[in-house]
C-alpha cells in the first residue's frame, strides 16, 4: 500500500521515498483490488512509511470489502495499545483486518523505535508480545502476564475486536529463519515466507504444516500473454532499474539481520542462473530486494508455477507487480482461472496482493 | 486572537444523564458509532466549535484511529487527541501523529495526559507513579518534539526513553504548523511545569478567575497558553439554568447516581486535580455561576458554569481576563448544549470579545 505510486517498487533507497500517503491513489487501489477479487491488502511498516494501522483506518472507511494486513512489529508499543488499536480498527471496519507480525529486520531502524534487542531476542519478544494480545482476544477475563518483557495486570478493554465470524484478527508470521518458523507455528494462522523450488520447500515446511499453520509465500509476478513477452518485460525492466537500484541493495543487505532478505539476496548473487525453476526467477533480486523473486512467463506457466507450489503445501500468495494495477487485473482475469481450473474442486486457495517493497515482508 | 472553543466528542453508546462510573462499565462506550459521531462532528463545526477532544483510555477506542475515520467524513473540525506517555513509544507515537495529519490536512492538536489511574496504567504494562509518569512524559515529549523538529537523525538517552538515529519520512503535514499544538492537561505543579517545558497551553480544570489568576501567572510569563476544560449549562434565564442543573442530580434514578463508584475511583486515583477538584465541591457554589453540584456523580470536569446565556457569556469573558485562551466545553447531553452554545453563547461571547479587545487597546494606548 504504501508504495503505491512508485512504478519500481524497491528501486529506490528507503530513505529517499516519500511517507506522506496518497489517500486517492490507495483508494483507487483498494477499489481495483476488490474488483479483481484480492482477499487482503498488506500495509508495511518502516520508518520510511505513513504507519499502516492509521492509514488502514482511513482506507477502512472508504471501502467495503477489502481486508488490511497490517504490519505489526512488537517492540514499538505495548501488546494492550496494538490490541486496543485493532479492535478499533476491526469496530471501524467490521473486521476487515488482519495482522502480519514482524520483528522488524534492521537493528538501526529498530534503535530509532528505541528497541536495542539483537535478532534471537527480538523474536522471544514478539512470542511474549503475541502471548498477551491472545490473551486479550481469546481469553474471557482480565488479562495477567509477566515475562521478560511484558509485565500486565489485570489488563481489559471495553472495545472487542468486532467481526461476524471471529473474535480475534488472523496472524500472518513473517520469516525464513527457525525462530520464525517456531514462532508461527506457537501463534500463527499462516506463516509468510519467500519462496525457493517448490521440492525444496515441501521438505523445509512440513513440520510446520503438520503443528496446523499454513504458509504462504511473498512473491512477485511477470505474467504476459507468451513467455516471449514475459521475459522481454523482466529484462526491460532490469535496464530501467539500473545499477543504483543494484548498490541500494547491496547496502540495505549489509545493514539488515533478517534471515529471510540476506539468504535470498546471497541466493540470486551466488547462484550461476537467475532461474530456480523455468518459472521461479531470481534476476530482479539484486535490484529490487528480496521480495523481487519472481514467476514469469506465459499466463499458463505462472498458473502452473502456482500449482507446483500447491502441491508443495502453499496455501496463501502475497503477490506483488511492477507496476501492481495491471499485474494485478492480468491475474485476476488471465492467471487465476486458469489455477483454479485445474485446482482440485475440494481445496481452498487464496491470494492476497501486498502494496508493499521489500520492508514488506516483515522479518521478525 | 479570538477565544477557540472545544467540546467533547460523543461517545460511541453515549446517552444523555449517565454519570461517569456507568458509563466507563458499559460495553458500547468502547465501540465506535461513526454514524452519530459524524453527524456530531458536523455539528460541531457548524456550532462554530474549533475542535472535539477525544478521550484516551481502557474504556474507549483509539483515539488516534477513531480520529481518523472521523476526520475523513468532516472538513473543518479538529481533534484533540487526548494521549498518555506509556503506552506506546514516542517514534511510533509521531508516526502515526504524523500520519494523522497528513489525512486530515493537519486538524489535530493532542492533549497529553499522565494518567490518573495507576490501576488502568498496569494493564498497559505501566507501573510508575504520579511524579515519574510526568518525569517520562517529559521524555517523552522532548523526543517527539525533536522528531517534529525534522532537522536530522534524532538521537536521545533518557531515565525513561533511549532512542538512537531515528528518522521519520511522514512529517507533521498541517497548512500552518510544523508539529500539533500540546495541551497538558492536569492540575499538579508537575502538570504545569510540562506545559511551560514541553507544551503550548496548560490544560486544567476550572476554578473562580481569581484564583485562577494566581496558579496560571508561571505559564503566561513563559508565553504559553491556558485552557480550561469545563461544562455548561446555559438557558434563556438562569432560572431556567438552575432548574436544568438541579435536576441532572435530582433526577437521577438512585441506581444511576453512582456517588458511591464516584468516590470510589476518586479514592483509586493519584491525579491532583481530581482530588482537588472533589474538595472545592465541597463548596457547591465557587461564585454566582461556578457550580460543583455535578462533580460528585459526573467527575472532576463537570464543575460546571450556569446561567443564562448572557450570564456564561460574561463568565467565559471574565475567564479570558485573566489570560485563558481556549476551553474544551461540555454538557448533559453534549449535543444539545453544543447546538444551544454555537447559537445563543457563543455570539454574545464574540460581542463581548470585540469589546474587550478595544478596551485593551485603548488601555495599551
Amino acid at each position: 500500500m504504501s508504495s503505491v505510486g512508485e512504478k519500481w517498487k524497491g528501486a529506490k533507497s528507503r530513505a529517499a521515498q516519500s511517507g506522506i500517503p496518497d489517500l486517492e491513489a490507495h483508494v483507487d487501489f483498494c477499489r481495483r483490488a476488490e474488483a479483481c477479487g484480492i482477499d487482503s491488502v498488506l500495509t508495511a511498516f518502516g520508518f520510511h512509511r505513513a504507519d499502516p494501522i492509521v492509514l488502514a483506518s482511513a482506507l477502512g472507511v472508504l471501502t467495503t470489502k477489502i481486508k488490511f494486513m497490517i504490519a505489526v512489529r512488537s517492540g514499538t508499543c505495548s501488546p494492550t495499545v496494538l490490541v486496543q488499536q485493532v479492535n478499533t480498527l476491526s469496530a471501524l471496519t467490521n473486521g476487515r483486518i488482519c495482522l502480519n507480525v514482524v520483528g522488524g529486520h534492521t537493528p538501526n531502524e529498530q534503535k530509532g523505535y528505541g528497541d536495542f534487542l539483537s535478532h534471537d531476542d527480538r523474536y522471544a519478544r514478539t512470542d511474549e508480545f503475541l502471548t498477551v494480545c491472545r490473551a486479550f482476544w481469546e481469553g474471557d477475563g482480565p488479562v495477567n502476564f509477566k515475562g521478560n518483557y511484558y509485565h500486565i495486570e489485570n489488563g481489559r478493554l471495553n472495545t472487542p475486536f468486532v467481526a461476524p465470524d471471529r473474535r480475534g484478527p488472523e496472524i500472518f508470521l513473517g520469516g525464513s529463519s527457525p525462530q520464525a518458523f517456531g514462532l508461527a507455528a506457537r501463534h500463527a494462522h499462516c506463516l509468510w515466507t519467500l519462496p525457493r523450488r517448490p521440492e525444496e520447500m515441501a521438505k523445509q515446511i512440513r513440520a510446520i504444516l503438520e503443528s496446523g499453520t499454513e504458509v504462504g509465500i511473498l512473491v512477485s509476478i511477470i505474467a504476459r500473454p507468451s513467455r516471449k513477452e514475459a521475459l522481454s518485460t523482466a529484462q526491460s525492466m532490469l535496464a530501467e532499474v539500473g545499477d543504483r537500484a543494484r548498490k541500494t541493495h547491496q547496502d540495505f543487505s549489509r545493514v539488515s539481520d533478517s534471515v529471510a532478505f540476506t539468504s535470498t539476496l546471497a541466493l540470486a548473487e551466488e547462484s550461476s542462473s537467475d532461474w530456480l525453476t523455468d518459472w521461479l526467477w531470481t534476476g530482479a533480486v539484486p535490484y529490487l530486494g528480496a521480495p523481487a523473486i519472481a514467476l514469469v512467463g506465459s499466463y499458463d506457466e505462472v498458473a502452473e508455477g502456482i500449482l507446483e507450489f500447491s502441491k508443495a503445501g502453499i496455501t496463501q500468495f502475497l503477490f506483488m507487480g511492477w507496476p501492481d494495477v495491471p499485474e494485478m487485473t492480468a491475474f485476476s482475469e488471465e492467471v487465476r482461472p486458469r489455477v483454479l481450473a485445474q485446482y482440485d474442486a475440494g481445496s481452498d486457495i487464496s491470494q492476497g496482493t501486498p502494496l508493499n517493497d521489500e520492508a514488506e515482508l516483515n522479518q521478525p | 486572537m479570538n477565544l477557540r472553543f472545544h467540546w467533547r466528542l460523543l461517545q460511541g453508546g453515549e446517552t444523555a444523564g449517565v454519570t461517569r462510573a456507568t458509563a466507563s462499565s458499559q460495553r458500547a462506550t468502547g465501540l465506535p458509532d461513526l454514524e452519530r459521531q459524524i453527524e456530531f462532528c458536523r455539528q460541531a463545526e457548524k456550532s462554530g466549535i474549533s475542535g472535539l477532544l477525544t478521550d484516551v483510555g481502557a474504556a474507549k477506542p483509539d483515539p488516534i484511529l477513531l480520529a481518523a475515520g472521523l476526520g475523513l467524513a468532516t472538513e473543518r473540525i479538529e481533534f484533540i487527541v487526548a494521549y498518555r506517555s506509556g503506552l506506546a513509544l514516542p517514534t511510533t507515537f509521531v508516526q502515526q501523529l504524523n500520519t494523522l495529519s497528513a489525512l486530515v490536512n493537519g486538524r489535530l492538536s493532542l492533549n497529553i495526559v499522565a494518567g490518573h489511574s495507576p490501576i488502568e496504567q498496569r494493564y498497559y504494562g505501566d507501573y510508575l507513579d504520579h511524579r515519574e509518569r510526568y518525569a517520562r512524559t517529559e521524555e517523552f515529549l522532548a523526543i517527539c518534539r525533536a522528531l517534529w523538529r525534522n532537522d536530522g537523525l534524532v538521537s536521545f538517552n533518557g531515565n525513561y526513553y533511549r532512542i538512537e538515529e531515528a528518522k521519520l519520512n511522514t512529517p507533521f503535514v498541517s497548512p500552518h504548523r510544523s508539529f500539533p499544538e500540546l495541551f497538558i492537561a492536569g492540575g499538579s505543579p508537575e502538570a504545569r511545569y510540562l506545559a511551560v517545558s514541553q507544551g503550548t497551553l496548560w490544560m486544567r480544570l476550572a476554578d473562580t478567575p481569581e484564583s485562577l489568576k494566581v496558579s496560571v501567572a508561571p505559564v503566561l510569563a513563559a508565553e504559553k497558553e491556558v485552557g480550561l476544560r469545563m461544562s455548561i449549562i446555559a438557558r434563556a434565564s438562569r432560572e431556567e439554568a438552575l432548574h436544568s442543573a438541579y435536576r441532572l442530580v435530582a433526577g437521577l434514578d438512585p441506581s444511576l447516581r453512582d456517588g458511591e463508584k464516584e468516590k470510589h475511583f476518586m479514592l483509586k486515583s493519584d491525579s491532583v486535580s481530581i482530588s482537588e477538584t472533589y474538595a472545592l465541591a465541597e463548596n457547591e457554589w465557587l461564585n454566582p455561576w461556578l457550580w460543583t453540584g455535578a462533580v460528585r456523580s459526573y467527575g472532576a470536569p463537570a464543575v460546571a458554569l450556569v446561567g443564562s446565556f448572557e450570564e456564561v457569556a460574561q463568565a467565559l469573558i471574565d475567564y479570558a481576563r485573566v489570560g485563558v485562551t481556549q476551553f474544551i466545553l461540555s454538557g448533559w447531553p453534549k449535543l444539545d448544549e453544543m447546538i444551544l452554545f454555537g447559537r445563543e453563547v457563543l455570539p454574545r461571547v464574540r460581542k463581548l470579545e470585540a469589546g474587550l479587545r478595544r478596551s485593551q487597546i485603548l488601555r495599551d494606548l
